[in-house]
């Protein structure tokens, strides 16, 4: 932190003054609805209506007595499970690939990583176009190669529409992982290398001795990092599938979504809502006491 | 990690066909790396080729089996009808509105917080900057609910303005703790130089260290611009009418009804819908390159 040396008699107060309006803005748009939702999941909202009577702890017992929230639960899971393996693997192995001099590698780092830039409905509409039962072009390549003999329903069958969302979401956030691991990449002395081929190390033991152990710690916190913003992820999801077929892609957060917004239950929205939220907060604070400890070793 | 493994072990017993083994195994690993390059930026980039080049056939060429991979006959059809037809330009200046009232906010409000949260330690200021972060970490599914509650009680169902303030949530956390670290970047001896001279602290930060900081503004402007201009749940839950839409709630309204709306004109609009960002994304790229090189030789 670049601490002046001298504080003078106005900085309090300009301190406090520049500070209140963001203060007031996050307490009313963040601190104010955390609480708030606390209270509407403890009253019982009828439809149309924003608050309700209270009745305690009855919505979050009706979330964990319904085998809608265990399935939204398993397939958030999966979701996430798939998601983040696929990222990182990928992310991993083209961050190698880009860390590389290359002719264009300028030209193929900025492909790789545009996708991270697309909004999310464009890159939904654009799969949702290639994953056409009849006219999609990923059926036909598929079947050109030879992969499948017939059209896959893709997004029509409960496996392949799980499938779907994950591919969507990995092309769409693994060029984060690229971003991160490629900053990292680029920090490793070259001297180390060039000090184990002289000592005869195969490429793969420079990468097992050198490169792993240099990343590790920022591939860990990138893949928890990856886990928090995927489990809330709505928008991909919704857009894809809706959640279909048959629940087959419902979240956590696309059931908070359907139980607020189109069965029009605040009550028990806002119960499913804290769940998610609770198991978020576990792997929030892992997130910071790794990052706490990867900066103490720093 | 193939690519690593293909990259220079050399038999290092036999001197004399050392070099004439070098330079074949060191011409396989480059064939390839370029081979990896290739197939990693075909498969990645293909979904985009394929929106543009789809955008651009005629209505009919879409629904050929198997697809054409060039259109047989180009056309900007999809973008005029897009324009004629829909409420596209609608949905675009609105999108404009929130994204960039919402950016706007933030900066102001932010980028003036920003600033103390970097030069001063008062009491409660350290609590605050966490305080912020964890507002950015919240998940937009437990946010909406009660914000939904009060957009409804306060009447502001279905309004930009609704929208403007909800997307602030999460693009003010996020310019507060970029701008607090570009703030740091920027040496305080400068300001207290400054102060030496006659400044006030107001003046000195105004004159010395806001200009100093307009790099970091305008990325982080982008950034917000670009995280309200994808913000796709807020939008689907605060607003309905076709006057209020923003892009991504139009263009998502459309998915479903590929009947009603071609797959040609979905494609146009994707496209138009990427542009800014993209257009974006290259301004960052120079500020930030030019940010680099300012902060290098001003901090000598």
């Amino acid at each position: 932190m670049a601490e002046p040396r001298t504080v003078q008699p106005g900085d309090r107060t300009l301190a406090y003054v520049t500070l209140a309006p963001s203060a007031a803005i996050l307490i009313l748009l963040a601190g104010v609805p955390t609480v708030t939702v606390f209270f509407t999941a403890m009253q019982d909202v009828g439809m149309g209506e924003t608050s309700g009577p209270y009745v305690g702890l009855e919505n979050f017992a009706w979330a964990l007595q319904s085998q809608v929230f265990y399935k939204a639960l398993w397939n958030t899971f999966v979701w996430v499970f798939g998601s983040v393996c696929a990222e990182m693997v990928l992310g991993l192995g083209l961050a190698l690939l880009l860390n590389k001099t290359f002719m264009f590698r300028g030209v193929a780092r900025a492909i790789i990583l545009a996708p991270y830039l697309v909004p999310t409905v464009v890159a939904v509409l654009v799969w949702r176009y290639m994953f056409h039962d009849i006219v999609g072009v990923l059926n036909h390549m598929l079947m050109v190669v030879g992969v499948i003999d017939k059209p896959l329903l893709w997004l029509n069958s409960g496996t392949w529409a799980m499938v779907s969302v994950i591919i969507v979401g990995v092309w769409k956030f693994f060029p984060f992982v690229v971003l991160a691991l490629l900053g990292i990449l680029q920090s490793i002395p070259q001297e180390q290398y060039e000090a184990a081929r002289i000592d005869g190390a195969s490429a793969f033991q420079q990468f097992w001795r050198i490169t792993l152990p240099y990343v590790l710690p920022v591939f860990i916190l990138t893949a928890l990092l990856r886990t928090i913003w995927t489990f809330h992820k709505f928008e991909i999801i919704y857009l894809m599938t809706g959640g279909g077929p048959l629940d087959a892609t419902t979240t956590l957060p696309i059931l908070v979504y359907f139980k607020g917004f189109v069965d029009f239950e605040l009550g028990r929205a806002a119960a499913v809502a804290i769940l998610t939220f609770l198991i978020l907060v576990v792997l929030l604070v892992a997130y910071f006491l790794l990052m706490k400890r990867a900066e103490a070793r720093q | 990690m193939t690519a690593a493994v293909t990259h220079g072990d050399v038999p290092r017993s036999e001197p004399r066909r050392h070099s004439e083994l070098a330079d074949i195994h060191h011409v396989a690993s480059r064939i390839m790396v370029y081979l990896l390059a290739l197939t990693a930026v075909s498969l990645v980039g293909f979904p985009l080729f394929w929106m543009v080049i789809c955008s651009l056939k005629p209505g009919g060429e879409l629904y050929v089996v198997p697809p054409n991979f060039l259109p047989q006959e180009w056309t900007l059809q999809n973008y005029r009808d897009l324009f004629v037809q829909t409420n596209f330009p609608v949905y675009f200046l609105n999108s404009l509105i929130v994204a960039g009232g919402a950016t706007l906010l933030s900066l102001v409000v932010g980028g003036l917080g920003a600033y103390s949260l970097s030069r001063f330690d008062f009491f409660g200021i350290g609590t605050f900057s966490k305080a912020a972060l964890i507002c950015y970490m919240l998940p937009e599914v437990l946010i909406v609910l009660p914000l939904y509650i009060y957009v409804v009680d306060f009447g502001l169902a279905d309004t930009l303005f609704a929208l403007i303030v909800a997307n602030t949530a999460f693009t003010l956390p996020l310019t507060l703790w970029f701008m607090r670290s570009y703030y740091n970047a920027i040496p305080a001896g400068l300001e207290e130089a400054a102060m030496v001279d006659g400044c006030t602290r107001l003046g000195a930060m105004m004159r010395v260290t806001v200009p100093l900081a307009i790099p970091g503004i305008v990325s982080v402007g982008v950034f917000s611009f670009n995280h309200a201009w994808n913000e796709f749940l807020f939008a689907l839950v605060f607003t309905s009418s076709e006057r209020n839409k923003v892009l991504p709630l139009g263009l998502a309204t459309w998915i479903g009804q590929d009947n009603i709306y071609s797959w040609g004109m979905l494609l146009a609009g994707a496209v138009l819908v990427t542009i800014p960002v993209v257009l974006f994304y290259l301004v960052v790229q120079r500020k930030l390159v030019v940010g680099l090189a300012e902060g290098g030789t001003k901090g000598e």
